[in-house]
């Protein structure tokens, strides 16, 4: 890093920095423009690798964003957001830069025929499990920092047309139509959170060279669009939806070519169909919550030396079920049980048919809600890895809060968890939101 | 007799009385003045609803009912036209048309429910589902389009009976009001409106139903009384005048009238006792009896004037209060204790206050008799008339005398054939008494002169009938309306109902289904049947709102298809008529009906008047009993003997069961009116008894037990005494005769009646039975004046007490009516409207103890779809929380638990959270989820309140409460030991609250200000919470509320809650 890339980084993360003082923002004068209603919500995050030492990142986040009203139906929301990071331990898009500016969400919210449309950039999440994706399948990721920060962070919002109609007070139809081709997008190389784990790159030998062709991603805007429905329903106390969703997965398909002069690597998108269900309802102070799904054409990395491409395709069912209890004042108590199972038997698959992963959470309020201190772990049964998060929020004013937290991976480094152990971190920050 | 007066330690007190005439008069009057300021606030309820406590449950469930549907006593209007045609011509059609107008246009009238051919729809199969579209679309204008109307009608079997007569000769527009308690003014609009109808030829307009009777009933019985009133106190005075000749006595006995009269209505008014339309009876009784005591003692001082004419006056006056206090103490403590009885045995309030309060008058006049009286006759210098003296001098009987003194000898003669004659009488009485028929009808308060009892027979006649019973369905579940089963039960329900007797016709949702049904199919009647599917119904009700506007059924089926009511029409209002069926459908409900999944119960005007008038029968009986033990322990300690207790009751007992066959013999059945008789029958009976048996022994003694000379002596002159007294209270009763309100009318005759007969067996019974059989009472020795006298105080005594605890008791009763208890004032706060639906915004302030302050904002929508109320919340700012939203659904069973939700934006996703535990703080606030649901109300399934005062906070006056909750459990679950309320009176808002928690320490002190009307509806606007444990503040503060603005229902979704609206 040159010392003029230093100095402007540390420029323009100054005065981002002073944007967070009421003094500036209060001379903005947004709410006497009539059915404007602009909100704005500056963070400012450190984290430290505690591993190894040394700064992860030092960001500031700007998200500004504008509701208006144009009638009483109907209402555009924009969203930006604007990423300084003075570290390059992450990074952003275009290998080591130190910034980054992107247009989160803009959608039109409308009333017409019968329906609700919201037309344009959004995510949408279907189910009901936390973290553990069987349905919630619609936006990619954007996996910079891997599943760390907040879920709306790292989800990649897509241009969406998006249709519910209220069949009667408690049935509601969704119909989606997704013509973005986005996918998930993965650390980059070198990069604290690059994905090594042999489950999702294909183990290389010593000595054999590979080459990487360009990934052949669809293009075609109608014909490549993702479409779904879902169909939801209040019934006798529960919740309960009904989904299908044709869509492309949202990782490439590592397709291998071994010829004389080594392996050839042809990432594809490929498409699957999903089919599956969610619930929940309530017992007590239990809520019981799930959701399962099919998916007809899954890609799986696999050693067989039969395989000519290293992939096997399989058909994959998962499923998530979940317990929250209330029962304590100000506790809530979570866990989940999330399985994947493969079902075609293969002998070469490198990652287990069944593959079971198990989370548990802890969260207590103090302080009429205004602290919220939090134990989440993740635990992968299959590869005996996992994540433990601990997080500590303080509301401090209307518009202040302070974070404290800390991301611990461990287990086996061919997990996918354990493959960032040497990356655990504690991070502080401060959020100004208006 | 100077002896007497030089003895008897009450002597000063007379001589008091006649040495400071100006003072004891003027004092008198004052006491009168004063008391009369209270008079103005008297207010009168001559509603029916007035009759039944207001705790009575069938009263609270036809209330409950009226709110769930809306349905109140209507107004009912007939055109009818005798014609060929019917109504069915384009003229008679047109005055429909515009009476409904011209009615809908009142304000008192709810226009959306004005029924009639006017405003009804027709139901019509298209090939597209079926159309429903008004009758009168466009109003037929010639013979042929009122014909199709004909024909469209007849294809409407629910429309046949209820609107149009089945000969098509009559058709009804009913209206119902806003406001019962403006009836008669509404009344008298719409008889308005009839007189300027464009009435043609053939044509009659009748207005009827429960709602003008109520409207009308007031101002009959007011004008009635007016008249009354002042024609029995004519009488009286001439009575009085006749009698002695003198108008100074005319003058005093009407100030005595006066008094008692005024001053029990002011008490009522200070008591908070209303008047009701029985209380038109209190004037003229308190008339005829006050003014006995005044006869007898001028009686007897015109009696010793006539002896000694040249006495000095004072002498004379102090004499005769020595000798008369004695039986006007006497007959004022047995009234009072026969009216108490009626107190003691009534259940329905009104007859309640009217024996405390008429008890009241009499004491009232005893003590003006007793007080005010000798000073009066000093100031007024009272003068026997000369033509006494002269014939007294002559040895010469009066007339009056003579009439009395021919009795006299028959008794003397044949003492036992009169024996036998009463005898006869009361084993014939006792024996119609069991015929004695308990009814009422309120059409029958009117003369059937009157217009409204014709309309009345009119209707009946042709139409289904006035009156209504209402038969509420309640199904377990939401829609559970559509369940075909349950609609076939209805169904079957309303085929039994209407083979009842009276029953002429009912109306329920299964009607408009099965005429929906019909008109689908193609229009055939063959298909006038339920769907088969409950898809169907759905649909058949989808299709209407489709064509229609879905609050027409409104009357029949609440929002959630959950609740039905069954509206039967009877065209009989009578407790006999209407008991058979109500108690066949009681069984019916019971054994037949009820299941786990659908509940009737009955409810409507004729439920109510049949459980009004249920005990009534014997409620009467047992104050019959009350009252003549009563009587009995009072004479019984007057005399010192319980047998000269049982002589006192002979006279009345007799004349009581002569009545019972009276009324059979007449056909006057047992009413509200009538079953007053026997108190009244007793409590003036008695008083002849009283006289005739002291004044017996009195000279029994003296004659040293010659039956000859005490009868020859007793008759002319306290015969004629009594015999004044008889007239006076007979003519004062029967003015009640001419009362053009039948049952007063009828009261008249049966208390005229029933005061002869006791007068009669007074005068010659009891003296053929002391004559007969000498029973030892007569013949004690006269006792010294204190001992004597000890009697008098004891039984004096014992009636205040009686009274008085009456008095005390009283608070239980007028709390139901007017001061309240603290399950009432909860039931105010809790019945507060809070209107259908609400929009608002709140700002909520959390501090903490350091000061730090963080402030929410958000909008929330409420609306209640039935009981069920649902709400919804949305953060607005600042950004870290906005979008955040909250649903509740919260059902009114307390056994389902509510259901909620929460969106968090920061997942994008609508989390199902269990209801919290009602204690736990709603959102980081110092309010608990069950404060935040209650909005203000209290639970008192959760608490037991009780009224700890009152307080002024900040010139607000407020009663205080104390709630605890009912076991440890509840106060565990929810976090309060006990808490008090301040509640402001004037709109029954909690406005201060202190809650403990279940150890007794404070816990949360609530402040609300700044409550004022948006829409009409009270609304608090800041609420501070402080919380002494924490040290935490929370403030809510609301703007921008909206009553007015209509609430999509779909803002109550999960969509909405994801979308943020």
């Amino acid at each position: 890093m040159s010392l003029l890339q230093i100095a402007r980084v540390t420029l323009v993360a100054t005065a981002a920095n002073l944007l967070c003082s009421q003094t500036i923002v209060a001379q903005i004068r947004w709410d006497t423009i009539d059915q404007v209603d602009f909100s704005i919500t500056i963070d400012q995050q450190f984290s430290m690798n505690s591993s190894e030492g040394g700064a992860q990142k030092n960001q500031t986040t700007i998200l500004p964003r504008i509701d208006l009203d144009l009638s009483d139906s109907t209402s555009l929301t924009v969203i930006a957001r604007a990423r300084f990071d003075a570290e390059l331990a992450l990074g952003f898009d275009g290998g080591s830069s130190h910034s980054d500016f992107e247009l989160r969400e803009f959608y039109l919210d409308a009333e017409w025929a019968g329906a609700y449309w919201r037309l344009g950039k959004q995510q949408i999440v279907w189910g009901q499990a936390d973290g553990l994706r069987v349905l919630d399948v619609i936006n990619p990721l954007d996996l910079r920092e891997f599943i760390l920060p907040d879920f709306e962070d790292y989800r990649i919002p897509l241009w969406i047309i998006n249709a519910e109609i209220p069949l009667d007070k408690n049935w509601t139809a969704q119909f989606l139509l997704i013509p973005d081709q986005s996918y998930d997008e993965f650390a980059n190389p070198n990069t604290s959170f690059q994905i090594r784990s042999p489950q999702f790159v294909p183990e290389l030998q010593l000595g054999v060279p590979v080459t990487v062709e360009k990934t052949n991603k669809p293009g075609r805007t109608f014909m490549d669009a993702d479409a779904g429905v879902r169909l939801s329903a209040f019934v006798g106390s529960w919740d309960l939806s009904l989904n299908y969703l044709y869509h492309y997965q949202d990782q490439p398909v590592l397709y291998q070519a071994r010829d004389d002069s080594g392996i050839s690597i042809a990432p594809l998108y490929e498409r699957t169909h999903l089919l599956g269900g969610s619930f929940s309802n309530v017992f007590g102070n239990t809520t019981v919550r799930g959701e399962l799904g099919y998916s007809s054409d899954r890609f799986f990395l696999t050693n067989d030396p039969s395989s000519s491409d290293g992939i096997m395709q399989s058909a994959e069912f998962s499923y998530v079920f979940g317990l929250d209890y209330q029962g304590w004042r100000d506790w809530f108590v979570s866990a989940q049980v999330f399985q994947s199972i493969v079902s075609n038997d293969s002998a070469g698959l490198v990652r287990e048919k069944i593959s079971t992963t198990g989370t548990f959470l802890v969260r207590r309020n103090f302080m009429n809600d205004s602290i919220l201190a939090e134990i989440l772990l993740i635990q992968s049964m299959s590869q005996d890895d996992g994540l433990l998060q601990l997080s500590l929020e303080y509301d401090w004013s209307t518009n202040f809060r302070f974070t404290v937290g800390s991301d611990i991976f461990f287990g086996s480094s061919k997990g996918i968890f354990g493959q960032f152990k040497e990356n655990d971190r504690v991070s502080v920050g401060i959020e100004f939101g208006y | 007799m100077n002896t007497q007066a030089n003895t008897n330690p009450l002597s000063p007190f007379f001589e008091f009385l006649v040495d400071h005439p100006r003072k004891v008069v003027a004092v008198s009057l004052l006491l009168m003045a004063l008391t009369l300021s209270y008079l103005p606030q008297l207010v009168k309820d001559t509603r029916a609803d007035a009759f039944l406590a207001p705790d009575n449950p069938a009263l609270i469930y036809r209330d409950k009912v009226k709110e769930q549907f809306g349905l109140s006593d209507p107004l009912v209007i007939a055109v009818i036209n005798e014609d060929k045609e019917g109504i069915f011509n384009p003229v008679t059609l047109s005055l429909v048309d515009w009476l409904s107008t011209e009615v809908s246009r009142l304000s008192n009238i709810d226009s959306d429910r004005v029924t009639s051919l006017a405003t009804e729809k027709n139901i019509v199969g298209t090939e597209y589902g079926m159309d429903v579209s008004d009758f009168f679309d466009p109003v037929p204008a010639t013979q042929i389009e009122a014909n199709l109307l004909r024909q469209a009608i007849s294809d409407f079997p629910l429309y046949q009976g209820s609107i149009v007569s089945k000969d098509g000769k009559a058709t009804l527009i009913v209206a119902e009001m806003r406001d019962e308690l403006l009836a008669e003014d509404t009344y008298a609009e719409i008889l308005a409106i009839v007189d300027r109808a464009p009435v043609s030829e053939n044509e009659q307009i009748h207005v009827a139903g429960e709602g003008a009777i109520a409207g009308y009933l007031g101002s009959y019985i007011d004008n009635d009384a007016q008249r009354l009133n002042p024609l029995a106190g004519l009488i009286i005075t001439l009575i009085i005048i006749f009698a002695f000749r003198r108008f100074s006595p005319a003058l005093t006995g009407n100030i005595i009238i006066a008094a008692s009269v005024l001053m029990t209505l002011s008490v009522m008014a200070a008591s908070n006792v209303a008047f009701f339309v029985i209380t038109n009876a209190l004037p003229v009784i308190l008339i005829g009896i006050s003014v006995a005591d005044a006869i007898h003692i001028y009686s007897h001082y015109y009696d010793l004037q006539a002896t000694r004419p040249n006495e000095d006056r004072r002498q004379l006056v102090v004499e005769t209060m020595l000798k008369m206090w004695r039986p006007v103490t006497l007959t004022t403590l047995t009234t009072m204790a026969g009216f108490l009885g009626l107190y003691f045995a009534a259940y329905m309030p009104p007859f309640k206050y009217f024996g405390l309060f008429t008890a009241f008058g009499v004491l009232v006049a005893g003590v003006y008799s007793l007080v005010f009286l000798p000073a009066a006759m000093m100031l007024t210098k009272a003068q026997v008339s000369r033509h006494f003296i002269e014939r007294h001098q002559a040895g010469r009987e009066e007339f009056f005398a003579r009439i009395m003194s021919g009795l006299g000898r028959l008794t003397r003669n044949y003492p036992r054939a009169i024996i036998s004659i009463f005898g006869i009488l009361a084993v014939s009485g006792l024996f119609s008494s069991s015929y004695l028929v308990v009814d009422e009808d309120r059409i029958d308060t009117f003369h059937p002169s009157e217009d409204i009892y014709l309309a009345n027979e009119a209707i009946n006649s042709h139409m289904d009938g006035t009156n209504t019973l209402d038969i509420v369905i309640e199904t377990g579940q939401i829609e559970g309306l559509f369940i075909p089963e349950n609609l076939r039960k209805m169904e079957a329900l309303q085929v039994y109902a209407e083979s009842l007797p009276h029953v002429q016709g009912s109306t329920s949702i299964v009607d408009y289904l099965k005429q929906m049904n019909r008109s689908i199919n193609g229009g055939d009647s063959s298909e006038y049947k339920l769907p088969v599917s409950s898809d169907s119904v759905a649909q058949y009700f989808l299709l209407y709102s489709a064509t229609s506007d879905p609050t027409d059924f409104e009357e029949e089926v609440d929002y959630d298809y959950k609740l039905a009511n069954i509206r039967i029409n009877m065209n009989a209002g009578s407790y006999q008529d209407t008991r058979g069926a109500v108690l066949s459908l009681e069984r019916y409900i019971a054994e037949e009906f009820n299941s786990d999944e659908i509940h009737a119960t009955l409810s409507g005007r004729v439920n109510v008047s049949y459980h009004w008038i249920k005990g009534l029968g014997q409620s009467h009986f047992v104050g019959v009993v009350i009252a003549l033990f009563l009587v009995w322990a009072v004479a019984a300690l007057l005399f010192q003997s319980i047998t000269a207790g049982i002589y006192t009751l002979i006279p009345v007992v007799g004349s009581i069961l002569l009545v019972y066959s009276a009324m059979v013999f007449l056909g006057i059945r047992l009413g509200i009116g009538t079953s007053m008789f026997a108190s009244v029958a007793i409590g003036l009976g008695v008083d002849f008894a009283i006289h005739t048996l002291d004044r017996l022994r009195d000279l029994n003694r003296e004659f040293a037990g010659d039956s000859d000379r005490v009868l020859s002596e007793f008759y002319p002159s306290t015969g004629r005494a009594l015999l004044f007294n008889f007239l006076a209270i007979s003519c004062g009763f029967g003015v009640l005769i001419t009362s053009q309100v039948v049952p007063l009318a009828n009261f008249g005759v049966i208390v005229a009646l029933s005061v002869a007969t006791s007068f009669l067996a007074s005068m010659t019974l009891l003296p053929a039975l002391v004559t007969v059989f000498q029973p030892s009472f007569m013949k004690a020795p006269e006792p010294g004046v204190a001992a004597n006298n000890g009697g008098l105080i004891r039984a004096t005594v014992a009636v205040l007490m009686i009274g008085l605890g009456g008095f005390f008791a009283l608070p239980s009763v007028v709390d139901a009516a007017e001061s309240l208890t603290a399950d009432e004032i909860v039931q105010r706060i809790n019945d507060v409207d809070d209107g259908e639906y609400v929009s608002r915004k709140l700002v909520m302030h959390l501090t903490d103890r350091r000061g730090r302050e963080r402030v929410r904002e958000t909008f929330g929508y409420r609306k209640y779809f039935g009981e069920e109320k649902q709400s919804i919340l949305f953060y607005e700012s600042p950004s870290n929380v906005k979008d955040t939203a909250f649903l509740t659904w919260d059902y009114p069973d307390p056994e389902i638990d509510d259901d909620q939700w929460l969106y968090l934006p920061a997942v994008r996703k609508t989390r199902r959270i269990s209801s919290s535990d009602r204690g736990d703080y709603f959102l980081g606030t110092d309010f608990t989820y069950e404060d935040i649901k209650l909005e203000g109300r209290l639970e008192p399934a959760d608490f037991d309140f009780s009224l700890v005062g009152e307080e002024n906070l900040d010139g607000i006056s407020t009663l205080k409460l104390q709630s605890t909750p009912r076991n440890e459990e509840i106060a565990k679950e929810l976090g309060y030991g006990r808490t008090e309320f301040w509640v402001d009176v004037s709109n029954w808002m909690v406005i201060k609250a202190d809650y403990w928690d279940p150890k007794n320490e404070p816990l949360k002190s609530l402040k609300i200000s700044d409550v004022r009307q948006v829409n009409g509806i009270w609304t608090r606007h800041r609420l501070e919470i402080q919380n002494h444990k924490t040290g935490h503040h929370t403030a809510f503060i609301f703007s921008e509320v909206d009553y007015d603005s209509v609430i999509d229902d779909r803002v109550f979704t999960q969509r909405a809650l994801a979308r943020g609206r």
